[in-house]
Parts: structure tokens; sequence; C-alpha cells
């Protein structure tokens, strides 16, 4: 029998940058706050420092800063009629653990989604027909335009003191800049990073064949910078080793380090770590969760938050299964196309390579995820998709993030994989040549999605979430399509080689793709094709606000992180401004 | 002029190595340090280098031949409480040339500034902190 607790105006479930940003909008309303973390706390004075960060064995191939597959994991399989496996280890995506969540040891890469990817059903629909758009896909418009989130964006970009240059300044080009971004009321808060000597030749390749090249933007600041909660930001030290792990100069950013100090001062929010919330208690009849049961994993005792107002936001498969199981919405069902709860999963459809420059020197070693250039002529409705056989798109991008001594090391094609050839490649190789990547967006299809696994459960006795995933013809034709205008790039920066390898037909779950997980809970208009409002919402517990990419109808040609801490502070400011005032549902059905 | 003579100092210290490099920064002495460049060099050392609580680095408020690893209210690495240095021209010069040479395992994420001029401006700034 679990231990009830004393009620609290709102309870906040995973303190990823979501979590963290509602924890600390709530609590500036005057609301009493308990954020619950199952992960460890992850001091910044303790543990983001050196030269503790930079061991690439512990972090990045032993992924010390990941969820813990032996508690908690989700099952895989490809397609409907396999049978479902536990995935032992992440491989393909790795969604963190702690306070900080996957805001610790994300690339930091800051991106608006474009105002028509908002809308993009309206969109294929007025441009191409709706006949055009396969049965099989189902996506759907956002519930949010991008003018109304563009205030968010602003302001997520200021809390992470993000370095870019702005390309569309409120309608007026500004020439550097992405000339396909939606308009933007300020610049960045800083100017961008610096750029590496293959993302600067990629720039001038890319500009030589008529596209538009532009600095990646990046949630690493520049220079140092105070942001608007008061927090001082370093500045990038480009050491090659953020990726899978913090910052040892406060200059990438994460919960951590651009939020969390004011929380933890803030008698109004309380934090509690290693605490597994294992459900949300749920009132049908009233359309509301009354609270949320946690275990401790320390003293294995349970407990029952009771909260007038719960906040879920952990990651995309967490949040999904907190739903089915609770009996909150309809399971989304992929044989009649009915239900909403796990409908929509999709992935970010990833594709590159490298080129080697024989004699050129381009200091791999240092840089950062964000060191980077890219071009986004090809993402979402930037081009004409007229006879081409698909739909979406993505951002292409050279990249100097850091190769670090275990894995930095790639080789031409046919030079030896072992022993002193190896080495001798290595030599002549490791510095003189840079890495490519497409960031391919993820057209949502009717047979991907989540639902509890019949057989695996985790730690704690709960089913496992069943993921159902295949790469979509659709999304195979784009991702080639956008390997092919690197080609056309890679080639006009005339290297001595160059190796661009294409996504595999089927996916796996291994080797590391990308993070980027979305769906589930999406968003949308109206309770039959989606589990959240416009606020992020739920259609059935009023009371219940879900944060994070699980919420997105598809995933758009870029990372995610930029549009889901822009929708936690538009969620937060209905939730201030409106729920508080008058609690019930902010959208009627 | 202040520019061409830090120029030919680095070049001769890269190509030369590490002993060459200590007599350059010597001589880059012979300038006449800038504090005033030293301070605008010193802002993204200022985010961590505040005099706050919070700060992820110590104060350097009369660090000028202060010991190593003094201030009773900051948690220094373990590097740093062993090294028992006294910060004085030449140990500074060393530490704000390459953090980790000087003090191996230290705990500052700062690569070091390659520029023996900017050494001694950022030196000359640092005398002026008290």
């Amino acid at each position: 029998m679990a231990t009830r607790l004393k009620d609290i105006d709102a309870v906040v479930v995973g303190m990823g940058f979501s979590g963290a940003i509602l924890a600390r909008e709530l609590t500036k309303a005057g609301l009493n706050v308990v954020g619950l973390e199952r992960g460890a706390d992850r001091n910044v004075a303790e543990e983001f420092t050196l030269s503790r960060l930079r061991d690439e064995l512990r972090y990045v191939v032993r992924l010390e800063l990941m969820q813990d597959n032996s508690t908690d994991t989700i099952t895989f399989r490809n397609a409907p009629d396999e049978l479902a496996l536990p995935i032992r280890r992440f491989g393909a995506f790795l969604p963190g653990e702690g306070v900080g969540g996957t805001g610790i040891h994300w690339g930091a890469l800051h991106w608006r989604f474009l105002p028509t990817d908002f809308r993009i059903k309206s969109v294929l629909s007025e441009k191409y027909g709706a006949k055009a758009i396969p049965e099989t896909m189902s996506i759907q418009d956002w519930p949010v335009s991008y003018d109304e989130l563009e205030p968010f964006y602003d302001r997520f970009d200021k809390l992470c003191g993000v370095s870019g240059q702005a390309g569309n300044l409120r309608g007026t080009k500004v020439a550097g800049g992405n000339p396909f971004e939606g308009p933007r009321s300020e610049h960045y808060p800083n100017k961008p990073i610096k750029t590496g000597t293959g993302p600067a030749m990629f720039s001038a390749a890319a500009n030589s064949l008529g596209y538009h090249a532009f600095p990646v933007p990046v949630a690493t600041s520049s220079a140092a910078y105070v942001n608007p909660e008061g927090i001082t930001l370093g500045r990038c030290e480009y050491c090659g080793h953020c990726n899978r792990t913090a910052c040892e100069s406060n200059a990438k950013a994460s919960p951590n380090v651009n939020l969390m100090p004011v929380l933890r001062a803030d008698p109004r929010f309380e934090l509690r770590t290693r605490v597994f919330v294992t459900r949300l208690v749920y009132d049908k009849a009233a359309k509301r969760v009354t609270g949320v049961v946690y275990t401790d994993m320390q003293t294995g005792e349970e407990y029952e938050q009771p909260a007038g107002i719960v906040v879920l936001s952990s990651f995309v498969f967490g949040n999904t299964q907190q739903l089915l199981l609770a009996g909150i919405g309809e399971p989304y069902d992929p044989r009649t196309g009915k239900g909403v709860v796990g409908k929509n999963y999709c992935y970010q459809f990833e594709a590159g390579g490298e080129a080697f420059f024989e004699g050129r020197e381009f200091n791999p070693f240092m840089g950062a995820p964000g060191m980077a250039t890219a071009i986004d002529d090809f993402n979402g409705e930037n081009f004409d998709h007229s006879g081409l056989g698909f739909f979406g798109g993505g951002y292409i991008a050279c990249t100097n993030a850091g190769a670090p001594p275990i894995g930095g090391r790639v080789l031409p094609r046919g030079e030896p994989r072992w022993g002193a050839g190896w080495k001798q490649a290595t030599t002549k190789w490791y510095r003189s040549n840079t890495r490519f990547n497409t960031q391919g967006s993820v057209y949502a299809h009717r047979d991907n999605f989540m639902d509890l696994d019949p057989t695996y459960k985790d730690a704690l006795g709960r089913p496992l979430i069943r993921l159902t995933y295949n790469g979509t013809e659709n999304d195979h034709k784009m991702s080639r399509y956008l390997v092919d205008k690197l080609e056309s790039v890679v080639k006009a920066m005339n290297p001595t080689h160059y190796d661009l390898q294409n996504r595999p037909k089927n996916f796996t779950i291994v080797p590391y793709q990308s993070t980027h997980n979305t769906g589930g809970t999406i968003a949308g208009s109206d309770p039959k094709s989606s589990v959240v409002n416009r606020y992020l919402q739920a259609w059935d517990a009023h009371n219940l606000f879900i944060q994070g990419a699980s919420v997105f109808p598809q995933q758009h040609g870029y990372n995610p992180t930029g549009t889901l801490g822009a929708l936690a502070y538009w969620s937060a400011k209905a939730i201030t401004e409106q729920y508080l005032k008058s609690p019930g549902p902010l959208v009627h059905a | 002029m202040r520019i061409a003579v830090s120029v030919l100092l680095s070049v001769s210290a890269s190509v030369l190595g590490g002993s060459a490099l200590v007599l350059a920064l010597m001589a880059g002495h012979a300038v006449a340090a800038d504090a005033e460049h030293g301070q605008a060099l010193f802002q993204p050392c200022a985010a961590c280098h505040a005099d706050r609580p919070d700060a992820l680095g110590p104060s350097l408020k009369g660090v000028f031949g202060r010991k190593s690893a003094a201030l009773d209210d900051f948690r220094y690495s373990n590097p740093m409480k062993r090294a028992n240095l006294v910060w004085d021209e030449d140990n500074l010069r060393a530490y704000i040339h390459d953090p980790q040479a000087k003090v191996k395992g230290n705990r500052m994420p700062f690569g070091g500034l390659s520029d023996p001029g900017d050494v001694d401006d950022v030196v000359a700034y640092l005398k002026t902190l008290k």
C-alpha cells in the first residue's frame, strides 16, 4: 500500500528540459512544485568538470549518462507481424537519465521548424492535391502555428544562449543566415561559434552550386553570456568531447546549468531523485489525474503524491507508456487506424558520410557537435516535390564535432581495418577528413506506432513499451535524394576520396543513429486525432499536461529540442495564465 | 607592431617546440604588457572567475603573489591542491599558456593562450585585480 503524501500544487514527472522549464514557470506563478526524477541528481559543480568529462570510454562507449536498461527498456520489432524483443543496451538512440535528462548529453543543435512544417498536411494538399498524400501517411497539421510559437522559440533561445546567424529578422532577409527560416523576432543571443575547415569548405562548395550555406544554430555559447535567469554561461572551448556528456565550461546548454540553479534555490520547488513514477492515478469520471504513484528506488517504498496539476515530461517512450498504463485516451490500433495513444511514432532519417583530403589539415580533435555549416534548400517544403515520389526533406550539413581517440577514426573504404596497415592509414587520414550528415524528416506512417508489450516487463513489473518501426518507402526516397544532393556538394569540394552511406532498408537498433524519437501522445485539434490539445493539455484529463517530442504529430527535418523547449514555454503560459484561473479544458472538443 | 612580434614568437615556438616556447615567453616580456588588452582577453574567463558564491572558478582578486589553492571557500581540484605554487609572473604565464601542462589534471576548462603577448597582457591585467 503506497504511503499517501501531502497534496502539492503541481508534480513534474521527469526533470529534463521540459520538466525544468515547467517547474520554473509554475513556481514563478506561485505554485508549490515537486519534481520527480527516476535517475540520479546531476550536480554541475561536482560532475561537469575537467578532467572527468573528457573520457570517451566512460561516456561515449559505456554510456554513463544514459537510461539504465537493467531497470527499464523497450521492446522492438520492425513490423506488426514480428515478435518484439527487449533492447538490452540502447544503441540506435540513447535516452538520458537523471536530472537534466537527454538535455545533458545532446549535441545542442538548436533549430526551429519551418512555418510550413506546422501545417504540413494542408500545405501538401494545397500544392499537390489531397490525393497526392498516400493513405498510409498519417501526417497532420500542428494545432499551433509558427507565428504563435515564435515568442517562445525566442525565450528558449535566450535561456540556452544560442549561437547562430539570423537569416530572417522580422521578415527581412539577413545575408549569411538561413534564408528559409521563419521570421525571427530577435537575433540569436550569441554570434555563431567558430567554423572548422571542413564546414568552411562545405559552405564555399554549396554556395558555388547556388545553395545557401549558413552556420548551424547551436545551444553552445560562443562568448560569456548571462541568460534571462541570471545564470552566467562560459564560452565554448572546442574541446571536442561534449557529445554524449556534459560541458565543462558551462557553454553547452543543459537544464542543469541554464535553469536548475534557480529552481534549487527556490523554496517552492522540491526535487526528489531516484524515484520511479510507476503510474498516474486517473479519475476517469472526473477527467482528472489525481496524482502519481512512485517507488523510491533506494528503499523500495511506494508513495502516492497527490497533485493539482500533473506535468508528464519523461521521454517519448515513458510518456506513452504512462498513458497506456493509466488508460488515459484510446490506444492506437494500426489495423483500424482508430485510437490515438501510441500513434505516429516517428524517428529521424539521418544519412551521411565523410570525405578525405590528402595532406590537408582539419584539426578534427577540436570542435563541437554544432561546429557545422548547413544548407536548408532541401528541407520540408523549401523545394518543389512534384514528380519526386516522396514528401519531406532535411538539412544537409558538414560537421567538425570532435573526433575522439576511440571512435573518431574513419578511414577511406578499402583501407585495412586492423594491424599495422590500419595504424598507417589512421596516421595518414585522421587529420585529413571531414564529415557530413543529412537530417531527414520522418512523415508518420500507419504501421509505425507504440503499444504495451504482451510479454516483457520492467523491474517494477510494468509492461514495457513495444516499438514497431521501420523506414518507409517515402522516407527512403527522401533520404536518397538528400544524399544525392550532398554528393554534388562533396564532389565540388574536390576530395581525394569520399564515402556516403544510404540508410539500410530495415531499421536496426544498432549502431547509433539518432535519439530523435517523436510521437505517441501527439498534439492536434480534436480528440479523435490527438492525445493533447494545442496547449499540450490531455483531452481526457484536463489537469494533465504532456511535454516533449511525444506531442510532435510527425518529425520534421530538424533536431527536435528547439521546438520542444518552445512548446514547454507555450504550454506553461497557458497553464499559468488560463488554466489556474479556471481549471478545465482549455480547448473545447 | 605588437601583433607582428607576437606572431613571430608563436611561429618560432611552434616550430621549435616546448623549450623554445619558454624562451619565447620570456622574450615576450620585453614588450610592455597591455593590461587593457588583457582585460578584454579575460572576458571569457570572467564567466567563471566571478566573485559569486556559485562561480565555477575561484576569485582572482589578489591572485598575483598568492599561493596556489589558497582560498578557503573554493573547492580546488586535488592536482591544484598539490601544486604548491606561488602565482608569480613565471608561474602565471606558464599556467595561462598551457594550464594542463603546468598543473596536470586541474579542473579549469581552458586550453590556454598560444600567443605570448596575449599571455603577458592577461598577467598584467591579473596584477590589477586587488
